[in-house]
């Protein structure tokens, strides 16, 4: 008789619902809503990503989109991919106490709410985060977004155990199709975050202050304005390297994050996430294993060492 | 018209599953409608091309289009398990799972708090476990049987300051007996259950003769007969009526007593996950079910051979049927045998539910009883039809409705009577 094969998580219910209503889940940006949601307002605000004792050793993760109009349906499907995420990275065991953070980043030159950061979850509430990202319909047509605010809030603003206890560097994904504007005005610096500065700060600077604490993706998805756009991907690619990914498929887009965190945490290789995509049944393994290929060559992991993962810290175990 | 009501006659694991998608596979099903157990059934279904669900609380008849589900009052509702199985059955290609299901609203909820103190329970008992699957479906039954008017139904989700109150009152009431539970605050279940409550037809008892007027309806039994709260061996046993017992007073309440067609399902091996007696089990049977692996709750699945006289015990407890369903067939092999007698009895008797004592006395006896075996007949069904002394109507010799082969008039598919 059986076992309870599925899953009774609370969390997880309340979404798979809300889902299946077929309302939208961007219901705060939809019913109308034009300013930043109190809770993303990162104004005056420091992010942390905390241990505890249900999550001794967090692995801090950063997702920040880009909302505005060139990414298109983009930000709505990567809305309903999203959640799986943490699923993903805890079944795989592919991260020690996953803890995520998902963000929004728009145009200080011309939006209305150009940076939106939600706080790092351990459990589904991240998709109420998710849920308050309001979308900008717009976009400047200079080819060019705030990613630049978004990195200086992250290297300025957050602050995690994972680095302060361990000094190990969280990971950042921004997916996005544009470039970043030269500098970090202080002009906008000032507005949008709250941090008086004296001069701008210049974009290079920027990065080299937020790689040092955060391993950083750049992913430019399929379906976006931009898309395959060399210019774009020639740019990131000097500012991150090979971490500047392109995604085919944005269906992939969890599967490529949790694989990339893996690689990272030397917990898989490369083909041993492959085989584990395909043993889920994913249809993502090629788009993944395209867009990783940079990454996973010589990065062999000599160990394994993570533990299957618990979602528990009492006695009682969770089927 | 006649409804079907599908019924274990073993431990549970018999095929249940599969007989029912045979039986929506070929005649028109309205509803597949469930009156026992919980979200720890596991009935599995495997199409011909390859798909395969594992029905816990939808009906095993949902990979058909338009067969619908309802889940009676006797069923313990699990809102949690319940999205989860909706979103894997859209996955394989069912996507209006849910839009196909009503729930009384009288039914008992199973919340985490239930499930939390269910595995407290099982694993204070340590090596003496019942063998229970976890999900707090007895544990809700026990809340409900002693706070009849505090108990969280179905109902109750169209309320939240109701439910809230009732979660609040469960929780603090197994807290205060088991101590911390490890389950998510109040505050935070309410969304699922009321997100459930927005999404899912919640009807009134008299739902169901409504049903069983618009067309056939099969009453999909969940577990064993062995495992009857009452007729089973105690204290091995689940908190459910496993008979046709419910599926009768369903019937009756709609006006339509003597129903249903019975049908009994045993499967070839006679099976058992958890603990309790097997008095068959042979742990030399080469055989492995892909579809019940060990897990930490029930250990390793049990194979034991024909255990004739366990399921003429389950035919007696269960007041009899009118054709058995016998599965895995396929399965059968040189070293299968059958057992007619034990070394202490040839026949069980069923007591009056109830009598705890006898059916621990039961159980005492059948832990100390050795098989008798014979060698393996050269014709199974007919063994089975004459120890059972009722007619095989349908044999099974693999996992999919194309594997299903029907024996008499008494299930033939329509078309085929209407030719006969």
């Amino acid at each position: 008789m059986g076992s309870g094969i599925w899953s009774t998580d609370v969390y997880d219910a309340a979404d798979r619902y809300r889902r299946s209503t077929g309302r939208s889940a961007f219901s705060y940006s939809d019913s109308g809503a034009r300013t930043v949601h109190p809770t993303l307002d990162p104004r005056d605000a420091t992010r942390e990503s905390r241990d505890s004792d249900e999550h001794p050793r967090s692995t801090p993760i950063a997702v920040l989109f880009d909302v505005t109009g060139s990414m298109r349906k983009v930000p709505r499907v990567l809305q309903t991919k999203l959640p799986q995420l943490l699923g993903l990275l805890q079944r795989q065991g592919y991260a020690s106490d996953p803890q995520i953070m998902f963000g929004a980043i728009g145009d200080a030159t011309c939006d209305r709410v150009p940076l939106q950061v939600g706080q790092f979850e351990s459990d589904n509430r991240m998709d109420d985060d998710l849920g308050r990202i309001v979308l900008e319909g717009g976009g400047g047509g200079q080819m060019s977004e705030s990613y630049e605010l978004a990195m200086y809030f992250m290297a300025r603003h957050t602050v995690t155990d994972s680095w302060e206890k361990r000094g190990r560097r969280g990971y950042l994904f921004i997916i996005g199709d544009e470039l970043a504007y030269p500098q970090a005005k202080a002009r906008e610096v000032a507005g949008l975050i709250g941090d008086d500065l004296t001069e701008d700060v210049p974009l290079r600077q920027v990065v080299d202050e937020v790689t040092r604490r955060w391993d950083t993706y750049y992913l430019l998805p399929a379906g976006s304005h931009y898309a395959g756009n060399a210019k774009v991907l020639d740019f990131w690619r000097d500012l991150l390297g090979q971490n500047a990914v392109v995604l085919d498929d944005l269906d992939a887009v969890c599967e490529t994050i949790a694989l990339t965190i893996g690689l990272g945490e030397q917990a898989i290789d490369l083909d041993e996430g492959l085989r584990h995509l395909d043993r889920t049944g994913s249809g993502t393994t090629g788009t993944v294993s395209k867009a990783l290929a940079r990454l996973g060559r010589g990065r062999r992991a000599e160990v394994s060492t993570l533990p299957a993962f618990r979602d528990t810290g009492g006695e009682v175990t969770r089927l | 018209m006649r409804h079907v009501a599908v019924v274990d006659l073993g431990y549970g694991d018999a095929g249940k599953g599969t007989v029912v998608d045979w039986l929506c596979a070929t005649r028109p099903v309205h509803t597949v409608v469930r009156f026992n157990g919980g979200a720890q059934a596991a009935h599995n279904v495997v199409l011909r091309d390859g798909r395969h669900h594992t029905f816990a609380q939808f009906g095993a008849g949902t990979f058909h289009p338009g067969v619908r589900t309802h889940l009676s009052r006797h069923v313990v509702v699990d809102p949690l398990a319940l999205a989860a199985e909706a979103d894997h059955l859209a996955t394989v290609g069912v996507p209006d799972a849910l839009d196909r299901l009503t729930v009384d609203g009288e039914a008992l909820l199973a919340t985490p708090y239930h499930r939390a103190a269910n595995r407290a329970r099982e694993i204070a008992r340590g090596a003496d476990r019942h063998g229970s699957c976890g999900l707090g479906v007895g544990e809700a039954v026990a809340y409900g049987l002693a706070h009849p008017d505090d108990a969280p139904r179905v109902v109750d989700c169209h309320s939240p300051a109701l439910l809230r109150r009732r979660l609040t009152a469960l929780r603090d009431r197994l807290t205060a007996e088991l101590g911390p539970l490890d389950a998510p605050p109040v505050e935070d279940c309410l969304p699922a259950f009321t997100g459930f409550a927005g999404r899912v037809a919640i009807v009134e008892r008299s739902w169901l003769a409504g049903a069983l007027r618009a067309g056939t309806c099969v009453f999909e039994g969940a577990q064993g007969v062995l495992l009857d709260e009452w007729h089973g061996f105690h204290p091995y046993t689940t908190w459910s009526t496993t008979t046709f017992a419910n599926a009768d007073s369903l019937l009756a309440e709609a006006g339509l007593p003597d129903g249903a067609t019975r049908i009994g399902v045993l499967r070839l091996v006679t099976t058992r996950h958890g603990a309790g007696p097997l008095v068959t089990e042979d742990p030399d049977l080469p055989l492995a079910d892909p579809h019940n692996p060990t897990n930490p709750w029930q250990g390793r699945f049990r194979f034991g051979h024909f255990d004739a006289v366990a399921h003429r015990y389950a035919l007696a407890a269960a007041g009899g049927v009118d054709g058995l369903a016998l599965t895995h067939l396929d399965l059968t092999g040189p070293g299968l045998r059958i057992c007619r007698r034990y070394d202490t009895t040839d026949r069980l008797t069923p007591g009056p539910p109830g009598d705890l004592d006898r059916q621990a006395a039961l159980t005492a006896r059948l832990l100390r009883s050795r098989p008798l075996y014979d060698d393996p007949p050269p014709d199974w069904a007919e063994a089975v039809c004459a120890e059972l002394n009722t007619p095989v109507v349908l044999t099974s010799h693999g996992p999919t409705a194309s594997d299903k082969t029907p024996h008499g008039p008494l299930l033939a598919p329509p078309a085929l009577v209407r030719s006969a």
